[in-house]
């Protein structure tokens, strides 16, 4: 039996979520095989051929960038070959494409995995839920394929065995191309000064700064510890900074030596673009904020008043 | 343009104590609070705005209970034109739900069917896709702009990294919205009596045709997680806790 | 309070008898440091120009203090007419996105704050003493009324406990509904919610009517404000459209005046407290003062302190500053530019010498609290509501 997984790429760059996904796949103890497609591939099959036990390149240009192309391709190879698992990110394009192939090939479909096993020939996954403060073991339905989609950073990638498998490319299954939805183009957001992702210090602020004419304070932080002033996305759908301060799944990931989260609880996109950092301090209210269960350092207070007390003691042990 | 959104009413677990009943089958809900789905208010409010530009219709769809209805009230107060309840159970699993949302929606009119990115509770994201491949329209997930073009769209889906992919798609369609895609306007207490006169219809599986479609995930069972790797708490008053942290800072070379 | 359909704000505050003199302009607690503009506010309700409204921001600028309505040679209600622009506001859906969440909170969590009802009693966790809940089926003279802020912020939860220590050590007879507490409705109508307003008010009558509530005791002037002169007018107009309003007369006090009662009867006196060796200045609120008359109740507890030397600001009673903590305020910082009149206030208050800032509102609280840090008076002097200092000084 084979676990099929989806190398998923952007714009040149192999993403890290395929690696996970292989980790993720090597807890069902069969053959992995890679899947990847598109145009333009330099050495992606190489890099991932490391790690999986095959690899099956589709080289067609009507495939890249087009999430239907995909679904169509990828559920072609899956009736060629039923799989019994097809697992990928849950990624933005992993929640555009998995659906559908569910529907597309009759499949259970578990999203957003966290855990993953096999308990007497039944696939079984660990979803959290309720803004993660509960989860839960929901066991797929018996099918020839079943569609899981993990939630990135949860399936370490650190210690995959080399495995340096096979590439073969197959002919593209793709028909004609896809008319109804045509990609056109990548638009980047508006670039500011500032770059958040070069920061060794980040004062992160959440929707617990609750309101714009809060956030002088935490530029006054950042200027008096040298760093930069980066936020949840509440902070950015409110307008109160631009979106390329956002951390987090759908804004940047953050690799800092310092991240001090103020008033943010630690959802886990949140989490998932700045648990990489060196040390975690979080500032908040509410100790059961999950943002706690990440940091090393927690304070329990009111932001507002923490945060220029603090600009004030880093002052004071600057001069 | 004739807009159909669905909606779900979902508790509000974000600061809340959270426990599971017995059977670890369900959350304790009797202390939550209830609002309709975030991901879904920006898509009742996107539809409304779409139909403000343009002209058409807006129908706002839920399958629950009665007690489901005050979401879909509010939605009308926001400006929908219509409100539909399909009246069941919590269905067992997105899959079953989603040939329940079919159903109803092959024989409605419509341009666009607008679905949020993912439910606040379960977070499952399936849904509004699986709902589109039933249809057998063309969708979007994640999506953060819509311009409406003649017979197609302009859509943006939001990726990682803040970046966004701009696709061209033929209507009919259906989008799953996220978050932040517009202001959602208030709506008044006022408001939401007023639009007590417009139609919210009350619909049978039976009415619409449901077929029944065995669940494809089944719950085995629902707990809390352990009680994590807990932070270093810094204690006293605020001045207090700030002098150790910066010297805690100073200490790891923060600055 | 009149409900305003749109462009009816001649009828529905009578604003043709406007002679546009600019009283209320100059006594403004905001004008100096925002564009409001009340006088020309009340032009444009009189060429019923409400169409524009949504370009004055500064709508959300005002913190309903009610010295302008005060000052009115002509008896009109300069307040209401930003109550009821806000309104119009609030019904076509488009206002400050801080000011949304907190009324779509009181919509679902019954207090504007954002936090789940469920937590509204925790503050109660600390405390020693037990308390009837009458919510629980308890029996009590009096309702002790929290609010939501003296409910779930931080600072201001500490003179819920000063409170419940204080009553129960004089033998009132109290309780409080807990977790069943509604939200007073005061800031949701300052905010222009008319309707959630008239909701909770409903609401909240039959909610004391089936605890036989009819006594209460609020720590917060605008509960009491909104308490006396809102709910009997609100709830005779619902009646008239059949809504089903319970016949209770309320008696509502300020905690200030049932400390007046018991220093009256004897059972509050200065031989019970410890010494307060501080120079305290009392800061009054406007919907205590300015909105209700009430001055003397709280200079008469602080001056049967022993020890304590009070003093006086120069703008005290009905001209007292406003803090800006009202008129949901607290969730709409405003345009203004410039010093808030809270940093005045301590400034003030320390030019005088003042070591403690009495206050008796939890917003002046917040708001006062607030500006004494901004301002750099930590270390010499406090900001507390009266309820903390009796809890320091009684025995
Ligand atoms: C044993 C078991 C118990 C469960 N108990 C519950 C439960 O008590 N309550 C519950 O809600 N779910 C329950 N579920 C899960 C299931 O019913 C999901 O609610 C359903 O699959 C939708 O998934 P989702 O909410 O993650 O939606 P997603 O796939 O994340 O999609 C979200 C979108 O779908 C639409 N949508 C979602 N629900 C509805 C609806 N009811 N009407 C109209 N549109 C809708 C909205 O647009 C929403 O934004 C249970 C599942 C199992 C297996
Ligand atoms: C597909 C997808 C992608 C997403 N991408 C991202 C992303 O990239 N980045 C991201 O951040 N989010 C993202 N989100 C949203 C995410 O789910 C959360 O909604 C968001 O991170 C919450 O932000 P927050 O912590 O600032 O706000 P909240 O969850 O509202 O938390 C606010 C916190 O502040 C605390 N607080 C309030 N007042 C104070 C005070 N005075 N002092 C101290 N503490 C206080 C509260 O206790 C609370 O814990 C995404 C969601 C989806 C579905
Ligand atoms: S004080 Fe009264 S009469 Fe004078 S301008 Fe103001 S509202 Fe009009
Ligand atoms: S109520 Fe106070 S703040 Fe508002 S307009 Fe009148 S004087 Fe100015």
């Amino acid at each position: 039996m084979t676990v099929y997984v989806l190398a998923e790429h952007r714009r040149g760059e192999l993403m890290d979520v395929t690696f996970e996904s292989i980790s993720a796949a090597r807890r069902l103890n069969d053959e992995v095989v890679a899947i990847l497609l598109g145009k333009d591939l330099g050495d992606h099959a190489e890099k991932v051929a490391k790690y999986a036990d095959k690899v099956l390149v589709v080289e067609d240009e009507r495939i890249e960038n087009n999430t239907e192309a995909y679904t169509q391709v990828i559920g072609e190879l899956i009736k060629k070959d039923k799989p019994k698992v097809f697992l990928m990110g849950n990624t933005s394009m992993g929640m555009d494409i998995a659906p559908a192939l569910a529907i597309d090939l009759d499949s259970p479909i578990a999203t957003d995995v966290v855990g993953i096993s096999e308990e007497g020939g039944r696939i079984k996954v660990m979803r959290s839920v309720y803004n993660g403060k509960v989860l839960s073991d929901l066991v797929l339905g018996e099918a020839e394929t079943s569609v899981i989609a993990i939630r990135s950073g949860e399936f370490s990638a650190a210690d995959l065995e080399e495995k340096n498998g096979e590439i073969t490319k197959v002919d593209s299954p793709l028909k004609e191309a896809i008319e109804n939805k045509k990609f056109l183009e990548f638009v980047e957001p508006v670039a500011g000064a500032v770059d958040i992702t070069q920061a060794d210090v980040l004062i992160s602020v959440g929707r617990g700064i609750k309101d714009k004419d809060n956030l002088p304070m935490a530029e006054e932080l950042a200027d008096a510890v040298g760093g930069v002033v980066s936020c949840s996305r509440p902070v950015v759908d409110y307008d109160w900074l631009p979106k390329d301060r956002q951390v987090g799944t759908s804004g940047k990931t953050v690799k800092p030596k310092f991240y001090l989260a103020f008033g943010i609880s630690g959802a886990f996109q949140h989490v998932a673009g700045m648990k990489g950092a060196t040390m975690i301090v979080a500032i908040n209210k509410d100790i059961k904020a999950p943002i706690f269960s990440v940091a090393q350092y927690g304070i329990v207070d009111d932001l507002l008043k923490v945060m220029p007390a603090l600009t004030e003691k880093i002052k004071e042990l600057k001069s | 343009m004739d807009v159909i959104v669905c909606v779900k009413k979902v508790p509000d677990t974000a600061e809340a104590d959270v426990s599971v009943g017995a059977g670890g089958r369900e959350i304790n809900k009797e202390r939550l609070t209830f609002a309709i789905n975030e991901w879904d208010n920006y898509a009742v409010e996107e539809a409304i705005r779409l139909k403000e530009e343009d002209e058409g219709t807006v129908t706002v769809v839920t399958v629950g209970g009665k007690d489901k209805e005050d979401i879909l009230r509010r939605s009308l107060a926001m400006g929908a034109d219509k409100a539909i309840r399909l009246d069941m159970e919590d269905p067992e699993d997105s899959f079953v739900l989603a040939n329940v949302l079919y159903t109803l929606i092959k024989d409605q009119k419509f341009d666009l069917v607008l679905f949020g990115a993912q439910s606040g509770d379960f977070n499952s994201g399936v849904t509004g896709v699986m709902v589109a491949r039933m249809l057998g329209i063309s969708h979007a997930a994640m999506v953060n702009g819509i311009e409406v073009l003649d017979g197609r769209t302009k859509t943006s889906r939001e990726l990682e990294g803040g970046l966004n992919e701009i696709y061209e798609i033929k209507l009919p369609a259906l989008f799953t919205i996220q978050t932040g895609i517009n202001e959602p306007r208030y709506v008044s207490i006022s408001g939401i009596r007023k639009a007590r006169k417009k139609e919210l219809k009350v619909m049978t599986p039976a009415d619409v045709g449901v077929t029944e479609v065995k669940p494809m995930l089944s719950l085995e069972k629902m707990y809390l997680p352990p009680p994590g790797k807990i932070a270093e708490i810094i204690g006293g008053s605020p001045e207090e806790a700030a002098a150790k942290l910066a010297s805690l800072l100073k200490e790891k070379g923060a600055f | 309070m009149m409900e305003v359909e749109e462009g009816n704000f001649d009828e529905a505050y009578d604003v043709y008898a406007c002679m546009q003199c600019g009283k209320c302009t100059g006594s403004c607690a905001v004008s100096l440091r925002s564009d409001l503009n009340i006088r020309e506010l009340m032009r444009i309700a009189i060429l019923n120009e409400n169409g524009e409204l949504e370009k004055h921001e500064e709508i959300w600028d005002c913190t309903s203090c009610g010295i302008c309505t005060v000052r009115c040679p002509r008896d009109l209600k300069p307040a209401e007419v930003i109550v009821g622009m806000r309104s119009s506001l609030v019904e076509g859906g488009t206002i400050p996105i801080t000011v949304r969440d907190a009324l779509e909170s009181v919509g679902t969590n019954n207090n504007p704050w954002g936090r789940p009802k469920s937590k509204r009693a925790e503050w109660l966790e600390d405390l020693d003493v037990k308390v009837k809940n009458i919510s629980e089926g308890e029996d009590a003279e009096y309702l002790l009324y929290i609010g939501c802020t003296a409910s779930y912020d931080p600072r201001i939860q500490s003179v819920s406990r000063a409170a419940i220590n204080v009553l129960t050590k004089l033998g009132v007879d109290f309780g409080i509904l807990g977790e069943e507490e509604p939200c007073c409705g005061s800031e949701p109508r300052m905010m222009g919610e008319t309707g959630l307003f008239e909701m909770l008010v409903e609401d909240n009558l039959n909610l004391f009517d089936e605890f036989s509530i009819s006594k209460i005791i609020t720590l917060s002037p605008h509960a009491y404000n909104t308490f006396v002169n809102d709910y009997p007018e609100c709830a005779k107009r619902l009646k008239e459209d059949d809504a089903e309003i319970p016949d209770i007369e309320l008696e509502v006090k300020h905690y200030t005046q049932i400390l007046e009662e018991l220093i009256d009867d004897g059972r509050l006196d200065g031989e019970m407290m410890n010494e307060f060796s501080e120079t305290v200045i009392y800061h009054d609120p406007c919907y205590l003062g300015k909105r209700n008359n009430i001055f003397e109740p709280p200079r008469k507890i602080l001056n049967i302190i022993p020890g304590a030397r009070c003093i006086e600001f120069d703008r005290r009673e009905d001209r007292s500053l406003c803090c800006e903590g009202g008129g949901g305020r607290m969730w709409a910082e405003g345009t203004g530019t410039g010093e808030r009149n809270s940093i005045i206030r301590v400034n003030d208050a320390n030019r005088d010498e003042a070591t403690v800032i009495a206050v008796a509102c939890p917003f002046c609280l917040s708001t006062l609290e607030d500006a004494r840090a901004t301002a750099g008076y930590e270390e010499t002097m406090r900001v507390m509501d009266i309820f903390e200092i009796l809890d320091e000084v009684l025995k």
